[in-house]
């Protein structure tokens, strides 16, 4: 998918609020999580990723970012000792996604493997308030006249409107929680950007949620009482995105009424630099080795989405 | 030479200062003439010892362990390449005799203090027995959970203030999900060709591993510290025996055999603090197998490349010391094939092979980045553990290394032996039928959590 951020938001008839849901906001600002060993924690889990996995001098960007991503969530998931409900999550990777809606007389889709998915047990509280639902009743979403909303979206003949969530019936981790997404390309040009990055992150969190939905209530369009709510996190092992979507009705035909909701947080980094040999200029040394510019605060957010719902 | 030539100059001047007192003059503090040692040039036995002795003192005195490791493995020559993965018959014999170890079936016996009370059945839960550690303790060499208590379980109360039990009934649903998860509930392409491993066991290992290490976290602070690897690599070069080349441009010189195993589990943790050792250094626990044929009959082969040795991450890590391995065994090695061939026996010998190579590598590799080597042998042991499986049997394997001194000098007079326990593969479960797992094993996963909860006394 290679539309923005307002492309996907008008295909799933979303509003955008910037920055993290002040949900989120209190589990970071939470002390009795201990975030400052945590820090040091991360900080070697960086170290590891971008420095000390490989034989070699340096990792390649498809070696370090998965390996990065693996150390934080093995970091995330060491929680579970003090909060033993954490322990009600499963990871899920190369989960095929498959949703259909409808909008103003387009059929649009998503399919395919969506990164990688954690689901729980238990679904994650509403995140705005009815408040906050209703008030997306005026809210106008933006078109690009005269660009039509479907450009650069792939034209295809279905045969099955699928909505499938990617797993069968019974199992017990049935509610999406997280995606996650990273772009491990080594070559630049294969890789998102960042803005791309976020619109994908968009429709593949709005497809889990929709299918979710479906399977809940059934394929009626109508406004939920009780809004979905899935999150998502994108990474290129330096920048962050992360965003969490609340689904508050699948009527998406129409283009007034409740939207649903996303709170966006992007580029983040998480350090500046990984200096893997020391930069040294007429013998004497400008940049040593390691880590540079460790930002804790990104790494708190990554905790905090992980946490949400449970604690 | 340099002497006889001084003392017979020596003489006429002696001739000369004939009227000076006999008296001895001064010594001088320092020798005249430097010291007669053998050339480091000469085709010789003494030069050729002699370029070894300065090779050590060069490793000796290397500054930092990358230093000393870029030293130890800088000169290249063929070596064999070792596959702890082999389909090779009778290999951990072999692999006995190249690593010095003794292999003991059954698993070590465990201090008291590290053993978890596990759940008693409900109607006989005498509190004065439940939290006695010492009462339960396996006993040596004994299957792994044979305990007295027995495994089949729900949560139970310990009497008195020991730590709490372990719920048998939520690891056993922990493991159930996520085997099922990957067998039944995702939906999944069909594996690929030869690829079966990679479909369903690979990721329900993965997912049992991180869950159950996270789920144990609390009560073991070693964990809570630990690094997680996923596909890491682990690399070990060294020397053991001697053989004379064969072939080329060298042919004739007594040369060192050189091994390197190149190793990839599927899964490793790494933790600050080492393990403790269960035996002590020096102890005797059987013997090892001498082989007098070539390793090339086994088959093995040789090859020149890097000298590696790598633990899975670089030294400057402050996990540097090996908790726990988990090593899958490829489509190549299934048990079907074996029992189509014939050669049943050799199933465990895979297990086995695989334990102990791979577990020698990780420990010899831990050793070297503290700073020992064949010259400078290990003080304490180093102990690591390892679980091999094919997704459904699993083998569990526990390794100290007392000894890395294996070259043809230094084994000479070193008493000191490798010992590893393993056991045989037995089944987590039988089938996973239409989203039930049927005859689930209590005693495997409890071997599993034992394996995880493993930590040094001050913990």
């Amino acid at each position: 998918l290679f539309p923005g951020v307002r492309q996907a938001q008008w295909l799933t008839k979303t509003k955008l609020v910037e920055g993290l849901p002040p949900a989120v906001q209190g589990i970071m600002d939470n002390p009795a999580l201990g975030l400052q060993e945590l820090e040091e924690r991360a900080k070697h889990a960086v170290s590891h990723a971008r420095l000390w996995d490989t034989a070699q001098v340096a990792p390649r960007r498809e070696q370090y970012c998965p390996v990065l991503f693996e150390n934080l969530i093995h970091i995330c998931r060491l929680m579970s000792g003090k909060y033993p409900s954490l322990s009600k999550r499963m990871l899920a990777r190369n989960c095929r996604i498959a949703a259909t809606w409808e909008r103003e007389s387009i059929l649009l889709q998503v399919r395919g493997l969506s990164g990688i998915l954690m689901n729980s047990m238990t679904p994650i509280p509403p995140v705005a308030s009815k408040e906050e639902i209703l008030a997306t009743k005026e809210h106008v979403l933006e078109t690009f006249y005269p660009i039509a909303p479907t450009i650069d979206l792939q034209e295809v003949n279905v045969y099955k409107e699928l909505n499938d969530r990617g797993f069968r019936d019974g199992y017990p981790y049935s509610h999406p929680h997280t995606l996650f997404f990273l772009e491990s390309a080594n070559v630049r040009t294969d890789r998102f950007r960042p803005e791309q990055l976020r619109a994908k992150m968009l429709m593949f969190a709005f497809g889990n949620a929709l299918a979710k939905a479906k399977a809940l209530h059934g394929d009626d369009p109508k406004v939920l009482e009780q809004p979905v709510v899935v999150q998502s996190v994108g990474t290129d092992g330096q920048l962050f995105q992360f965003m969490v979507f609340q689904l508050n009705t699948t009527d998406l035909v129409s283009n007034d009424g409740i939207k649903n909701l996303v709170w966006i947080d992007s580029d983040q980094n998480l350090y500046e630099k990984a200096q893997c040999v020391p930069e040294v200029k007429k013998r004497v040394v400008t940049k040593p080795a390691g880590i540079s510019g460790f930002q804790p605060d990104t790494f708190k957010k990554f905790l905090a989405l992980y946490l949400h719902g449970t604690v | 030479m340099a002497a006889l030539g001084a003392r017979r100059l020596l003489r006429p001047g002696r001739r000369w200062f004939s009227e000076t007192v006999p008296g001895a003059p001064s010594p001088p503090t320092s020798p005249l003439y430097p010291p007669v040692v053998a050339s480091v040039t000469a085709k010789s036995k003494a030069a050729k010892s002699r370029r070894l002795q300065r090779f050590n003192q060069r490793v000796h005195a290397a500054a930092t362990v990358e230093e000393k490791l870029r030293l130890y493995g800088k000169l290249q020559r063929p070596k064999y390449t070792v596959y702890p993965q082999t389909f090779a018959l009778n290999a951990d014999r072999w692999y006995r005799s190249f690593t010095k170890t003794v292999l003991v079936p059954g698993m070590p016996p465990r201090a008291a203090a590290a053993k978890p009370p596990v759940a008693a059945a409900g109607t006989t839960s005498e509190p004065g027995r439940a939290p006695e550690p010492g009462a339960e303790a396996p006993g040596a060499a004994e299957a792994p959970g044979a305990a007295e208590a027995p495994e089949v379980a729900k949560t139970v109360e310990p009497a008195g203030g020991a730590a709490p039990c372990l719920d048998m009934g939520e690891l056993r649903s922990l493991a159930c999900d996520a085997l099922l998860q990957e067998s039944f509930y995702q939906k999944k392409k069909r594996p690929f060709l030869y690829h079966d491993q990679d479909h369903t066991p690979g990721p329900f290992l993965t997912q049992l591993v991180s869950t159950l290490a996270a789920l144990l976290s609390g009560r073991n602070p070693l964990l809570a510290a630990s690094s997680l690897d996923l596909n890491p690599e682990v690399n070990y070069y060294w020397h053991h025996g001697e053989e004379v080349v064969v072939h080329g441009h060298r042919k004739g010189r007594v040369d060192p055999v050189r091994f390197q195993i190149d190793d990839s589990p599927h899964l490793q943790i790494r933790v600050p603090k080492q393990l403790p050792e269960v035996v002590p250094l020096e102890s005797d626990l059987g013997d090892v197998p001498v082989i007098d044929h070539k390793p090339s009959k086994l088959p093995l082969f040789k090859k020149q490349y890097e000298n590696k040795v790598f633990i899975g991450s670089k030294v400057a890590d402050p996990c540097c010391y090996g908790h726990t391995q988990f090593h899958l065994l490829p489509d190549k090695l299934k048990r079907e094939r074996f029992i189509r061939e014939r050669i049943e026996d050799q199933i465990e010998v895979v297990y086995r092979s695989n334990g102990i190579a791979s577990l020698f590598a990780w420990t010899a590799a831990q050793a070297m980045y503290q700073g020992f080597w064949s010259e400078a042998d290990v003080t304490r042991p180093f102990v690591s553990q390892a679980v091999v499986t094919d997704g459904k049997y699993f083998a569990f394997f526990c390794y100290q290394l007392n000894t890395l001194a294996l070259t043809a000098q230094t084994i000479k007079n070193n008493p000191r032996k490798n010992i590893c326990w393993g056991t045989d593969s037995k089944p987590l479960y039988d089938v996973v039928e239409d989203g039930n797992v049927k005859g689930f094993n209590d005693e495997v996963l409890l071997q599993l959590v034992r394996f995880l909860l493993n930590r040094p006394k001050e913990l």
